[in-house]
């Protein structure tokens, strides 16, 4: 059964995307990337639409517009590539249309809590008697089992629940300005969580695909985002079962490598991480910032002592850093072979020569009703050689494909459709909702929401 | 692919691992995770470089002994195999031939001519072949030196995590080599499916510092849609989807979920945040001090869990920072069975974290402990190979195996 034209790895896979916010919306657009039909499934009413349509922006120049939800710059990121159906589940007509498409599907990625899943008749058992080799993904907080499965989530809250904030932490600094391991855990943040539990989903789907046409048999994932993040710390909890170790907080500094840290660069906020691993690289970096003597400095002659002086060691490297921008700390050390980088921030990233060489920013046109224009947007950490996987479309507007799935795809005859739009259970025109307010720049400036911004920001970088 | 009715996703799947340290090992857990043979070839003599990577078990620096080694490399048997020999070459030619999937993190300037990615497809057509590494095979940073703080620097999320009025911190544990390994997994998944139509294999090019790029959703349309540059987490504010000190610890109070601010106030029981001005966003920014000072009150009489148990109980979705310790304990972890007890020989016996998710009717084992240097040598280049004794002691000699 070798159909060698079968060009996208996912190319005749139906996905239907019941799922909000960030990890599974994205989950689906990677799979629309890799060649599936990804239908999201929108609603035109407020209290029930996905929230990046109209909670997170960021809008084009601040300004949300008449058309807000189909503007937001994270929800055409977490979205692109799909289309979308609007179907009001509150309504019977539309769950039964919902279960018709699911019949013709074959994967179903969804993100509410158990109790709504069953309430709506939606949970897999139901599900699966409409489409029995369904493979379905159920993303909660905490799983569908356990003493917390109706625990509602948030990737922000869930992040230290799953253990980072064990493993990272800023330094204690004592009044005489000695260093000790922190005390106090951080966050990662940007929803870290959210996109651990996303590749877990990709990866599961993607195996439930190859045992289904293998087998027949579908497959209903159980993910849990708390005990996703648990086991990218596995090494961590491993180490208290071994050895009863709670907690290692290094700030910048690492086990055994020294000088490794962050360090103050030429401007606002700006920074560069060296990391030495061995006497080697030690060597190379003290010629290369030009002063050689340091290298047979007793204090820094080996690792252990070079461990052992670090607050000297870092403020003599601070003092090379601070003179300098962070891409000439990357250059001059990187030329002696030192591991060394900028901390780039968004701005950064869309002009860095790396990113922009290999292509990792594609270009999407937007519907001219958006006024999105041609935008950039991240995509995926790798590359293919045999498939020409790749951002399709833009994020749909709501409701955009109403026509083409309920007549052309599902056969609704027009009477129902009439039926269905009298009930207000189709539609695509936000209702029940506002403008939302925007917060002028500045006054994000003095939130210590962004750090600075340009007036004439370019939205797609020539070249 | 041999068809097996039942059993796991990925039975019958043969995978070569070529790699050390994090990114190529956890892409070949998952793998042998969701069933997969994978074999790891490890350097004779030294092995894979995560073997000397601490913390060890019992704190004792033993090859056998490295907490990440261990982790990383359950459900896998490893060989050990000089491809720079002749020999050596030669042999993995042979293994190839039997293989669905090679997964290697070799730097591209280091890479062995063995590792030639046309040369190995043209021989091999039929094979998948993962690269991983910082940078990717192209681009000016291509063979930049590189660890997990860097890697994460360029990639962007380090600038955002940590506090705005300090450094930006490193995250957790080498993150980004964990990322870049699941993001590998996915990509040889996605093939692997493609491949059971195509017949075809296809290679792969895992950049560690663009799989991590891909969690900037808001950062990045941020600068592109408004031309501003997203921060670091604000110091100021009303405390709320940040961590805060409670009496045992540190929790993370959240407005997030669909209750109202009455309930959020409720549970924290400080009387005085029962006030209307609070119970909208623009009016816990505007008067996010006085909250802030509130917060912490209340918080002050609260345990972490007692909390967290409470936030659930209401529909509310409060988190709390756990150390290793908390989550090795968790009732609802052991309840889901994330743990299994493992045996080494050498390391001994302990309770491992599994896989994160639960699939329907696979039943998720820990079918071998991390191999020991060179373990299957026998099995793998007697038995199914068919070297010969003889052949196999002048290997040896040769130092290819």
């Amino acid at each position: 059964m070798t159909t060698p034209e079968r060009s996208l790895p996912l190319d005749g896979i139906r996905v239907v995307d019941l799922s909000r916010v960030f990890a599974m919306p994205y989950c689906g657009a990677y799979l629309a990337d890799l060649g599936a039909e990804v239908i999201k499934i929108d609603t035109h009413h407020n209290q029930f639409v996905d929230t990046t349509r109209t909670l997170n922006g960021p809008y084009p120049d601040n300004d949300p517009g008449e058309l807000y939800w189909e503007r937001g710059g994270t929800f055409q990121t977490l979205n692109h590539g799909k289309i979308s159906v609007t179907l009001d589940l509150r309504s019977d007509d539309a769950l039964e249309v919902l279960r018709e498409l699911v019949s013709i599907s074959d994967v179903v990625l969804e993100n509410f809590t158990p109790r709504v899943m069953r309430r709506f008749g939606l949970d897999y058992p139901n599900l699966k008697a409409v489409r029995p080799d369904l493979i379905m993904v159920s993303n909660t907080g905490y799983g569908h089992s356990g003493p917390w499965t109706n625990f509602g989530a948030m990737a922000t809250a869930l992040e230290p629940t799953h253990g980072t904030g064990a493993f990272m932490g800023y330094l204690d600094v004592d009044t005489d300005g000695r260093t000790s391991p922190g005390t106090v855990p951080n966050k990662i943040a940007n929803s870290y969580t959210d996109f651990l539990a996303s590749w877990t989903a990709q990866l599961a789907v993607l195996v439930s695909l190859i045992h289904r046409a293998k087998t027949g048999r579908g497959m209903w994932i159980d993910l849990a985002m708390y005990q996703v993040g648990a086991s990218f710390l596995g090494e961590g909890i491993l180490d208290y079962a071994f050895n009863g170790r709670r907690a290692r907080r290094l700030g910048n500094r690492h086990e055994s490598m020294s000088p490794h840290g962050c360090y103050p660069c030429q401007g606002n906020d700006q920074w560069a991480v060296i990391a030495v691993r061995d006497d080697a690289d030690w060597r190379a970096l003290c010629d290369a910032i030009g002063t050689p003597e340091l290298a047979s400095d007793p204090r820094f002659a080996d690792p252990v002592t070079r461990h052992g002086n670090q607050d000297a060691l870092d403020e003599i490297i601070s003092g090379w850093t601070s003179s300098r921008t962070k891409y000439e700390v990357m250059t001059v050390l990187q030329n002696a072979g030192v591991p060394a980088g900028p901390v780039l921030d968004g701005r950064d990233m869309l002009s860095d020569p790396q990113f922009r060489d290999r292509g990792y920013f594609e270009r999407v046109d937007h519907h001219p009703k958006t006024g999105l224009g041609r935008r950039e947007y991240l995509t995926r950490g790798w590359r293919m050689s045999g498939s020409d996987v790749r951002i399709r479309k833009p994020a749909p507007m709501l409701g955009e494909d109403n026509g083409h799935i309920l007549s052309d795809l599902l056969g609704l005859t027009d009477t129902r459709i009439a039926d269905l739009e009298a009930a207000e259970a189709i539609g695509q025109t936000l209702v029940g909702a506002r403008i939302p307010a925007s917060v002028p720049l500045d006054r994000q400036v003095e939130l210590g929401w962004t750090v600075d911004y340009d007036m004439d920001y370019p939205s797609h970088p020539p070249g | 692919m041999a068809v097996v009715p039942f059993g796991l996703p990925l039975d019958g799947v043969r995978v070569l691992e070529l790699g050390g340290y994090v990114s190529a090992p956890y892409c070949g857990r998952l793998l042998a995770d969701y069933g997969a043979d994978v074999v790891k070839i490890e350097p004779p003599g030294a092995g894979d470089e995560a073997r000397r990577m601490g913390p060890f078990a019992s704190d004792d620096p033993h090859p056998e002994k490295s907490i990440p080694f261990l982790y990383l490399n359950t459900n896998k048997r490893g060989i050990t195999l000089d491809v720079e020999t002749v020999a050596g070459a030669g042999l993995l030619d042979r293994l190839l031939q039997s293989t669905d999937v090679l997964v290697e993190n070799c730097p591209p300037d280091a890479r062995p001519s063995c590792l030639d990615p046309d040369a190995l497809g043209e021989r091999n057509p039929h094979l998948i072949v993962t690269s991983i590494t910082p940078f990717g095979q192209t681009g000016p940073y291509r063979d930049f030196a590189a660890t997990d703080i860097v890697t994460t620097a360029i990639s962007g999320l380090m600038y955002h995590s940590g506090d705005s009025d300090q450094e930006p911190l490193r995250n957790a544990l080498n993150q980004s080599f964990y990322v870049a390994g699941i993001n590998a997994a996915v990509a040889t998944s996605a093939a692997l499916f493609q491949r059971m139509f195509t017949g075809r294999g296809q290679a792969i090019d895992v950049s560690t510092v663009e799989c991590l790029a891909s969690h900037l959703v808001q950062a990045l349309p941020y600068y592109n849609y408004m031309g501003a540059i997203k921060g670091r987490r604000p110091v100021r504010g009303s405390g709320f989807e940040e961590l805060m000190p409670a009496r045992d610890g540190y929790v993370i109070p959240s407005v997030q979920g669909s209750q109202p601010w009455s309930t959020v106030a409720e549970l924290i029981g400080v009387p005085e945040l029962q006030d209307e001005r609070f119970a909208s966003g623009s009016g816990r920014i505007e008067f996010g001090e006085e909250i802030h000072d509130l917060l912490l009150q209340g918080l002050a009489q609260w345990d972490r869990k007692a909390l967290h148990q409470a936030s659930g109980e209401r529909r509310l979705v409060f988190g709390m920072a756990q150390d290793a310790g908390d989550l090795h304990e968790c009732p609802h972890l052991h309840e889901r069975e994330f743990f299994r007890a493992v045996s080494h020989p050498v390391a001994g016996e302990a309770d491992y974290p599994s896989m994160g998710p639960r699939l329907s009717g696979v039943e998720y084992e820990v079918r071998r402990h991390a191999p020991l240097l060179g373990q299957h040598n026998g099995e793998i280049y007697g038995e199914e190979l068919g070297c010969s004794g003889a052949e196999l002691a002048q290997l040896r000699a040769l130092g290819a195996i």
